[in-house]
């Protein structure tokens, strides 16, 4: 194995073509996975309390689109929303925006029904005894049902982070320059070194993921302290 | 990806009917020429190691037509099942990425006159190829979404066609043994092996099964604009210019020489 490729290339690999051309590489990977990481945390957190709340026929409608959402694979969702919107609506929506609503939209709707099943976790008792205490129902949810659900649901949240990083990869079907197409570019140009350049590249998302993952269970560690 | 390219291609064509036509208006208005080019296929697009940005002798004739015009350039990379889609759905101006001028194909895009001409061919291990049956019983690998692609399924109704998302990717699957054979235009054959260190292991039969002419993809019916690319095309040819981009990447001095055989304007 010859690891000189990497070094070669790695500026290549961490920022593209940067400051030359487009942000690109591992650092296009972050902006992405981070944008649509927050978004599809909101976006969740929204619709898993619509989805607890909602009732009758928002709540089939709600239903229908997050199943139609979950169902669809996002590359297909990418390749669609960029090349026929243009075409049906004569909007065009830049190939980054794209690909941030893509995930976010997916990784929404999987959320939701996280939130979903941790605000169901808790006991009816606590929604009964907050309006008993005469809250109103956003204050039961905000002050009450949430700091409680929110830690449950934790995990769930980690699982999508982390596969949502993962899947920025398939930005590379509409051509943006993240950091496993920009693998794939310069393993195309060397032509001989595949396994070196994807070993750094598999990596590269490795410590994206365990970094996300320690950041997580820091976070939740001084949570439980804090509770004791 | 090859089903849902071709059922894309299949309703953008349908629906372009409804977009609006002139786009050298839009062009020079906005002042940026997008043209779409291979990132992965050396000497016609690659991602240059120093520069980190795409060049090759498509890049190079892209350069031609912005001057041309006046505007700036701006690349998208792009790869053989992509270039109709980005066309289509207006994302791009241009698409200069080997693209073979086909009669299916031209009932979706416009096509410029020709400005290069290539035959398609096989890489195979060296030795390894006794007579051209052969390859009526071996696993071949081509590129997705080309003519290659139809060409050997024609040819050679008893290969085992297996398809790739791009040369490099085919030729991995040779160097691994997936398959005993991988099929191109020769000249994008030669420029990938030209990178290859142990080329010597390799070898391009002599022998071609189609000729293909290479034009420029333009959006379907837009005239204004086809039109100034043909007479750039024909002028770079007048002028001696396009002799001297063959001679960039393909002239003696370099990793691939080849001798031009084919010269803008002539008939095939």
């Amino acid at each position: 194995m010859d690891f000189s490729v990497i070094r070669d290339n790695l500026d290549y690999f961490l920022i593209g073509a940067y400051p030359d051309g487009p942000l690109g590489g591992a650092a296009l990977t972050l902006v992405l996975s981070v944008l649509s990481g927050i978004a599809a945390a909101v976006l969740g957190l929204v619709l898993g309390i619509a989805l607890s709340t909602l009732k009758g026929w928002p709540r089939g409608i709600l239903i229908a689109v997050l199943g139609f959402l979950r169902a669809i694979p996002v590359l297909m969702l990418i390749f669609w929303s960029y090349f026929l919107l243009p075409i049906l609506f004569h909007v065009d929506i830049p190939a980054l925006f794209t690909v941030v609503c893509a995930l976010s939209l997916i990784g929404g709707a999987y959320l939701a029904y996280s939130v979903h099943a941790g605000i169901q976790s808790l006991p009816d008792g606590q929604w009964a005894a907050a309006r008993a205490l005469g809250m109103r129902p956003v204050q039961v949810m905000r002050l009450i049902i949430l700091p409680q659900a929110l830690p449950i649901m934790l995990p769930s949240f980690l699982n999508q982070w982390i596969s949502l990083i993962k899947d920025t990869s398939l930005a590379y079907v509409i051509g943006v320059g993240e950091l496993s197409f920009v693998a794939t570019q310069v393993s195309n140009r060397v032509m001989v070194h595949p396994t070196e350049i994807f070993l750094f590249v598999a990596l590269v998302y490795f410590v994206f993921c365990s970094s996300l993952d320690l950041l997580a269970n820091f976070a939740t560690g001084r949570q439980q302290v804090k509770q004791r | 990806m090859k089903k849902l390219t071709a059922l894309t291609a299949l309703t953008l064509a349908v629906l372009s009917g409804l977009a609006h036509a002139d786009r050298l208006e839009d062009i020079k208005k906005s002042g940026v020429l997008r043209v779409a080019s291979f990132d992965s296929n050396p000497p016609f697009g690659f991602i240059d190691a120093k520069s980190k940005q795409i060049e090759g002798l498509d890049v190079d004739y892209a350069k031609a037509i912005a001057d041309k015009l006046g505007v700036k350039l701006q690349l998208q990379p792009t790869n053989p099942a992509n270039r109709v889609p980005l066309l289509v759905a207006n994302k791009v101006d241009l698409v200069l990425a080997n693209f073979t001028i086909t009669p299916e194909r031209a009932e979706q895009v416009n096509f410029s006159i020709p400005y290069f001409s290539s035959g398609q061919q096989f890489i195979v291990k060296k030795g390894t190829l006794k007579s051209q049956d052969d390859l009526n019983k071996w696993r071949v690998g081509v590129d997705k979404g080309t003519v290659n692609e139809g060409v050997l399924r024609e040819k050679f109704p008893g290969a085992k066609v297996v398809a790739y998302d791009d040369t490099p990717f085919a030729f991995t699957a040779l160097r691994n043994g997936n398959v005993q054979a991988i099929t191109q235009d020769g000249p994008k054959l030669i420029g990938l092996l030209a990178n290859v260190p142990d080329k010597d292991k390799y070898e391009v039969p002599p022998f071609t099964i189609s000729n293909d002419l290479i034009g420029v993809g333009l959006p379907k019916g837009e005239a204004a604009l086809t039109e100034v690319v043909n007479q750039t095309l024909v002028e770079l040819e007048s002028k001696g210019q396009a002799q001297k981009i063959y001679d960039t990447w393909f002239g003696p001095d370099t990793k691939t020489p080849l001798t031009r055989l084919y010269k803008i304007g002539d008939k095939s």
